[in-house]
Parts: structure tokens; sequence; C-alpha cells
């Protein structure tokens, strides 16, 4: 957790102490989650260097919302998560914004965010990190991919969210441009432990459409990426400076039934990478992916789910044969994929409490940290496992 | 009593939307509703805020409500809901645990809106018409 983090953090919960004591009950809501899980990825170091059943799986998570008057309301969330080595360990400000609605009425919301706002973009990535929001424990890789869990999160600076209904439908049309902040151990995620500089992204541009068709029960949507990042190195360290270039389209669905949904992600992602390695690497790449998953709702605390997710690294090497053969074959050729199909049940024992269990079967290891240099003696397998079970609260 | 605008949903509807009397609106179509049910639309066209109340998950009006005048299945309300509050979008709406506490907080709310079964006698509260998209 970065300075700016831990110092947001803690004026959350100020404000949120502060407000609640000199507002009403009725100016200003509370929310918030608790779920603790224990989860084992054999064979690699997806949670624990060394494959074993581990106990992080933690995720806490407190919200605030204060609306100022008809047209200004803050909102703001502090969350502690522990995911292993998903992700960086630790309390952050998951979203902390000025709301101002500048046009609503019976046809039209339009409202901008000004501050940490959140990625709205795809189908789960605005509340990826609330245990009971989510279909499953672990995300399909290929779109929720944890090592860049921080930065495809939100950002930091404005958002403009659109909201209208015609003919055709209803429309969502949401925009977004800022920065995310990437904390250092983030950095050794994604570029290799031996990364001592400092990664920073200089944008990221954000569009959006989702269209829900009237009566259908379906609701179909288009996103595009564009993120620029910028590697510093660190004096007498190996690495040099580089930059990275990240565009990414997506493609989603989702239709729903009485007793079943479907829902359906694809994407297609263009980076550039320029750098960093050495002065004169460059690697011009683009990676392809998407998950289709079914729910089925037994009745109505018993759902059960099925998943397929498929992942390729390069659409032009889709085996991971020209990784295997650049790197002079100390990258395993299954780095360049991760395909998996993810069983789930989900249990609604008492009123907002919720037991998960799912089981992952993967092929491959081309989304587990570090991304840009792999670590290629804890991943030795091919074919690995995951099984995961949370118990998670929400008030 | 409101009729059904959808042809493929031709039925005599068992809910009527009803609203505190300070509320000026008396007509709404199935979207507009949805965005009011679904916490998107937080104030009236007079600028007066909506409070909106609902029954259980569970509860019979309210799985009528949500399958025959907003044409969505009650889970997807509640998904909708979970997302705008752990999002920061908005909030959840009043839950009430009886259709006599949902008369009650009607009354007692300006700008409150909810429901009831079609069959209930109300004569101090607006009507609220679901008219056609």
């Amino acid at each position: 957790m970065n300075h700016y983090d831990r110092y947001s953090f803690y004026l959350i919960l100020l404000i949120g102490v502060v407000t609640s004591s000199i507002v009403t009950a009725e100016e200003i809501s509370w929310h918030g989650f608790i779920a603790q899980g224990v989860i084992k990825a054999d064979k690699n170091n997806f949670v624990e260097d060394d494959g074993s059943t581990s106990l992080k799986l933690t995720e806490i998570g407190l919200n605030a919302s204060y609306r100022i008057n008809s047209r200004l309301r803050v909102a703001g969330q502090g969350v502690y998560l522990n995911g292993g080595n998903r992700y960086e360990e630790g309390p952050r400000i998951d979203y902390l914004f000025l709301d101002v609605s500048l046009l609503n009425t019976e046809k039209w919301h339009v409202n901008l965010q000004l501050g940490r706002n959140k990625n709205y973009q795809w189908l789960y990535s605005s509340t990826r990190d609330i245990p009971h929001t989510r279909p499953s424990i672990i995300l399909p890789q290929s779109i929720y991919f944890d090592v860049f869990r921080d930065v495809a999160l939100g950002s930091d600076g404005a958002a403009l969210l659109l909201n209208t209904t015609n003919s055709m439908g209803e429309w969502d049309l949401n925009w977004r441009y800022g920065t995310s902040p990437i904390a250092g151990g983030q950095t050794k995620n994604l570029l290799g432990e031996i990364a001592e500089g400092k990664l920073d992204q200089k944008y990221d541009h954000h569009l959006n459409v989702f269209w829900r068709p009237n009566f259908a029960n379906m609701q179909m949507g288009i996103s595009l990426l564009d993120a620029k990042f910028r590697y510093k190195s660190a004096t007498d360290e190996i690495l040099v400076d580089g930059k990275t270039r990240s565009q990414r389209v997506m493609l989603n669905f989702l239709y729903h039934s009485e007793n079943w949904d479907i829902a359906a992600e694809v994407m297609k992602e263009r980076v550039r990478q320029e750098g960093a390695l050495s002065p004169g690497f460059f690697n011009d790449s683009t990676a392809e992916g998407g998950y289709l998953q079914g729910r089925y709702f037994v009745n109505s605390s018993l759902t059960l789910l099925a998943r397929v997710d498929l992942f390729d690294r390069d659409r032009k090497d889709r085996n991971g044969i020209n990784l295997e053969k650049l790197t002079g074959g100390t990258v395993p050729r299954y780095f360049g994929f991760m395909d998996s199909a993810t069983l789930g049940l989900s249990w609604d024992f008492a009123k907002n409490w919720r037991v998960h269990s799912e089981f992952h079967r993967v092929k491959g290891t081309g989304r587990l940290a570090p991304i840009i240099i792999p670590n290629t003696e804890l991943n030795t397998d091919k074919y690995w496992n995951i099984w995961a079970i949370e118990v998670m609260h929400w008030f | 009593m409101c009729l059904l605008i959808s042809p493929s949903h031709a039925q005599e509807v068992q809910v009527k939307i009803l609203a505190n009397p300070s509320v000026n609106t008396t007509e709404l179509t199935p979207g507009q509703l949805r965005r009011i049910f679904s916490m998107r639309q937080t104030s009236w066209p007079s600028g007066q805020p909506i409070r909106v109340f609902v029954l259980d998950n569970q509860n019979q009006t309210h799985q009528q409500l949500c399958k025959q005048i907003l044409q969505m299945f009650p889970y997807q309300m509640e998904k909708l809901w979970d997302k705008l509050v752990y999002s920061g979008l908005g909030d959840y709406p009043t839950i009430v645990s009886s259709e006599d506490e949902m008369l009650a907080s009607l009354k007692r709310y300006p700008g409150a809106i909810g429901y009831l079964p079609a069959s209930t006698s109300i004569s101090d509260l607006t009507n609220i018409e679901v008219s056609r998209e």
C-alpha cells in the first residue's frame, strides 16, 4: 500500500466517524462485508509459493455514502484484502469520489464522478472484491487477471456515467480517464522479482456501452481500454527504463432466465513493450481470451456454477512454441496460455450469509505472476488445480 | 388498477404502484419504474427525493412487481442493488417486513414510492398508472 492509499484509508475512516456523529442516520448509509476462506492452488505460486493449502483468502470492507444535497454525494469504500501472491496484501481505498448529478430526468441520468472511481465497464469489474456479488471466488483470469487487479479496478481521475432509455431499451455509457497507483509489490508481480525500479501508469482511458433491450432479459456490451505505463529503473539494477501500451477491446453478454443465467465476455488485447528487459527490447503481441459461464438457481438459496475460460498470450503463438524458442527454452511453452474449467456451489445458509466452494482444473500458467519475467522454478506443471471454500457475510 | 403493457405478458396485473400524496407524478413507464426501483433515479421531476420501499425478495407481491411490471426477475433486482451499494453508485431501498408497514411508510414519508396487492383499497395515496414504453 503506497502512502497515498494509506492516507486515504485513514481519511475515509475519519470522515466516517466524524460524519456519523454530525449527520442523522437517514443522511448517511453504511454497508460492509467480511469473508474468510481456505484455498489451495497446487504445483505453483498462484496463492502460496509452495502450492500449499492457505488461509490467505480474506476480504473485509466498509463503505459509506453521504448525500450532501440533491446533486452532490460523497461515497467511499475501504477494503482489506489478503489473496496471497494474487495481489498485494493490505488495506486500500477501493473508491472515494464526489458524485455530481448533472442531469436527472425521467429519460436521462448523467453523473460525473471525481476522485478514485471504479471500473464500471466489465460485468464484474466494479465489485470484484465484494465476495457475495461475484459468481465465484476466483474470477475468470482471461478477463479478471488478478496480477493486474489494482490497475483494472479503477483509477484516480474523472468518470462520466450516462443512463438513458428509448424505444430500443435501456442504455449505459461510461467514460473514465485517470491513472492507477501501482504499489512496489505489484511492480514485482507484473515485471518480476528482480524489478527494483518504479512502474507508473501514465493514463488509463476507458469507454463502454451496455444495452438492455426492452423485455428481453439480456444485456450486451462493448468496452474499449487504452492504457500506457512507464518503468523507471533503479540505479544498479538489471532492468532498464521502458514503456508499455495496452489496448483492449471487449464484448460482453448476459442473459437472465427465472432459474438460470448465462454470462460471457471475450477480449482482444494488444500489448506493445519497449525496453525494460534490455535497451533494444521490443515486443508487439495480441492476447485473446474469454469465458462462457452458466449458473443454475436450484432454489432461492442454492446456486450451481459451470464455466470455461480460455486465454492465449499471443494469438500468433497460441501453444507457446515461439515463447519457448525466444527464451532459449528457459520459459516452457505452457506459459503461453491458461485455460480452465470451473465448477462451483453457493449456499445462502442464513440472511446475508453465504458459503461458496469451487474447483478449477487449469491447463497452462500464462496468467501467473510475474508476467514479464515468469517464475519457471515454482511453476513446473502444465496441469494444475485450484479448490477454494469461503464463508461470507454482508451488511 | 394498472394494466400491463407488454403484449407477451398480457394479463391482469396483481400489483398497484403507490406513492406518498406529496408525489405529483401519476403515470410512469416500466422503464422509468425499473430505474426508480433499481435506485438509479433518485429524485422526482419536481426535484423531491425519491424514497423507495420494497417488500422482502420472497414476498409474492414483490415477485409480481418484478416479473409483471418491471419485466425482470427478483434475483436480478437484488444483484443490481448489491452492485450499486458496493461500487458507490447508490443505496439499497428500504425493505419493509409487511404490507401494513409498506402502507404506513408510504403515508409517512414525503416522496415515498412502493406497491401493494391490486386488491388493496387505498384512498389517501397517489396511485401511479403504468403506461406504455
